[in-house]
């Protein structure tokens, strides 16, 4: 019995080390994510999709290492530390602390390092220069900046009574306290006021949202994570307050009056895309951060019925899709 | 591989600090203290925003370790003063840091990837020495403050602090002032948490609002691992036990990360590879204790 198993253990040795050697050739790229979410996963799906779909296929010409902190900044850097030693060729880091670790651990080298979902990757110390990427040494990527600006607009058309804009976030994601910021920063040109409320914990979200019913004239949630987890008891605040939701995220439609925004898939092939332009020759003080454009605009008749509130014509004509009576009715099948 | 082990060695020995601060509490004083989850952030945010600000690295690190004196101090405050139970006071101590280190940092992320660190400085001074001057910089640190710990243990202080926590009637009797010597043991229990939080902050490259969330919990595994493997009742192979526990727990990782998909482990799986690996660590050394002595009474 025991001489089976030595035998066995000698086996996998064997196949692990042939494994390595058919994958000589392959180009290895490690990618590492914070923690298991929803819109990261998208990310780190369209990065490898865009690669899959210029050739490069896992096993033959291109190894993946795929790693997740699992929410812990330590082994974030462990991950960064590991790929190092395996001598990956190009490293992803989608969000902002994985993206920073890999950029601390590959700091001097020439390997290049591509992030994703990073909304400000200047104060992140990822870049110098979002536009000029001559002195970002060996890293670029994508950025998920939002238009807070044009969501206000947004809002604004939707009624003329909508003043107060009530803003739940985390104030310890750096991703959605920027974004709050520029939404005050916004608010000012436009007529309209910020009413913030803060949650630290995703459960703590449904008393934040609560605290704006009777104050605000709409509710305005970016892209934070920790308020995401718990959309759904914002719509619940929005119905109770009937006032319209505005969700910077497509993919949560289903739970907000009305969304805009893009969906992380395809921030994950406009990282990919980055990727792929390295592979091919380029490097990264060459490619400045690029930023995704044409947030699309989503509507939700169903939710938007429950509080009573009509959509103008003008919003309902920009829509790229509408859910009403549970159907999604996108433009783009329909033209 | 090597350069893997020192990396993993290198962490495991920076968050060793941090053990040693849970190790006061929870070991010598018998205080489950929950603060640390804030404390060490409130270490990262001091000195990263001070060697933003242009401050020099050790000072940076020595006002970090003054800032988690102070809320060890605080938590200490809420429960020998206001009769506060010790777990709800830790809490306490950690959700208002939260809010604390946010204004610290005026944003919940600084970067320092751009910022002349300790590390950095000490890897330019001693670039001689290759990938060692980073691993032998973090040893003599983290044995300097060992051995501190050892020597303070044996003074007079140190002992009515270790008699506070095995018991409080005895020592109380004897004319020491129990709360004074609580309040004390989380001040430099949190003091050390702190300034394991500012190295690391400077070894990452950045300090998060985030970064401390699980600090007790591996801080605990730290104490807990070194404890059964290493069992004594002397101070100086106590806290040895828990720099040795935290080392298994950064290797663990390490290895999970390195082999864990060779064995075709997805990444999700890495806190249950983590966990088992130390499981084995564990384990293994009982096993073999035992069979030494069935092979003993043979």
């Amino acid at each position: 019995m025991k001489r089976i198993a030595v035998l066995l253990v000698l086996g996998l040795i064997v196949l692990s080390l042939g494994a390595v050697v058919a994958s000589a050739e392959a180009v290895k790229i490690g990618i590492t994510q914070i923690v298991e979410h929803p819109a990261l996963d998208a990310v780190r799906q369209g990065v490898i999709d865009a690669l899959s779909a210029a050739g490069y296929v896992q096993g033959d010409n291109v190894t993946f290492l795929l790693a997740n902190a699992q929410g812990d900044m330590g082994t974030a850097l462990a991950i960064a530390q590991n790929f190092k030693a395996e001598g990956v060729d190009l490293v992803v880091g989608i969000a902002t602390p994985t993206a920073q670790a890999a950029a601390q651990v590959f700091e001097g080298t020439e390997t290049p390092i591509v992030f994703a979902a990073v909304t400000d990757p200047v104060s992140a110390g990822l870049v110098e220069d979002a536009t000029d990427p001559s002195g970002n040494a060996n890293i670029t990527g994508a950025s998920d900046l939002i238009d807070v600006g044009s969501d206000l607009a947004i809002l604004k058309a939707l009624s003329p009574s909508i003043k107060r804009i009530g803003m739940v976030y985390n104030p310890g994601e750096a991703n959605s306290a920027f974004l709050t910021d520029e939404a005050v920063r916004a608010s000012g040109p436009l007529g309209l006021t910020i009413v913030k409320a803060v949650a630290d914990t995703s459960a703590n979200v449904p008393m934040a949202a609560q605290s704006l019913v009777g104050r605000v004239d709409a509710i305005y949630v970016t892209t934070d994570n920790t308020v995401v987890s718990a959309i759904d008891s914002v719509l619940a605040a929005s119905k109770e307050a009937k006032v319209p939701f505005l969700m910077a995220d497509p993919t949560s439609i289903a739970s907000a009056t009305l969304a805009t925004g893009f969906d992380y898939y395809k921030q994950g092939l406009l990282a990919g895309g980055l990727v792929l332009d390295i592979l091919n020759g380029a490097r990264p003080d060459e490619i400045p951060v690029a930023f995704q454009h044409d947030p699309e605009i989503h509507l939700n008749l169903d939710a938007a019925g429950q509080i009573g509130f009509t959509f103008p014509q003008a919003i309902i004509d920009k829509a790229s899709s509408i859910l009403f009576g549970g159907i999604t009715w996108n433009r783009a099948d329909s033209e | 591989m090597v350069q893997i082990l020192i990396h993993a060695v290198e962490q495991g020995l920076l968050y060793g600090i941090a053990a040693l601060g849970v190790f006061i509490t929870y070991r010598i004083l018998s205080f489950p203290d929950l603060t640390v989850d804030g404390s060490f952030v409130t270490g990262a945010a001091i000195a990263s925003s001070l060697l933003v600000m242009g401050v020099n690295p050790l000072l940076a690190l020595g006002v970090a370790l003054l800032a988690g004196v102070l809320a060890g101090t605080v938590t200490g405050l809420l429960n020998t003063r206001l009769g506060i139970t010790d777990l709800l006071a830790g809490v306490l101590s950690m959700i208002m840091l939260y809010s604390i280190n946010l204004r610290i940092m005026g944003r919940p992320n600084i970067s320092l990837l751009r910022t002349d660190t300790i590390i950095r400085q000490v890897e330019h001074t001693f670039s001689f020495l290759g990938g060692f001057a980073i691993l032998g910089f973090i040893a003599l640190v983290v044995l300097a403050i060992k051995v501190g710990l050892d020597l303070f243990f044996k003074t007079e202080i140190g002992l009515a602090l270790r008699a506070t926590g095995d018991n409080e009637a005895m020592i109380t009797a004897q004319g020491v002032n129990t709360k004074t010597m609580k309040v004390a043991g989380l001040a430099l229990s949190n003091g050390l948490v702190a300034l394991s939080g500012a190295l690391v902050a400077q070894y990452s490259g950045f300090a998060d609002v985030g970064m401390g969330v699980g600090t007790i919990v591996t801080g605990l595994a730290a104490v807990i691992i070194g404890g059964s493997l290493l069992r004594s009742r002397r101070v100086v192979w106590m806290t040895t036990s828990v720099l040795v526990g935290s080392l298994i727990y950064r290797v663990a990782v390490m290895l999970a990360l390195r082999y864990g998909y060779v064995i075709g482990f997805q990444a999700s799986d890495l806190k249950l590879v983590t966990s088992l690996l130390v499981i084995v660590a564990l384990v293994v050394p009982a096993f073999r204790a035992r069979l030494e002595r069935r092979v003993r009474a043979c």
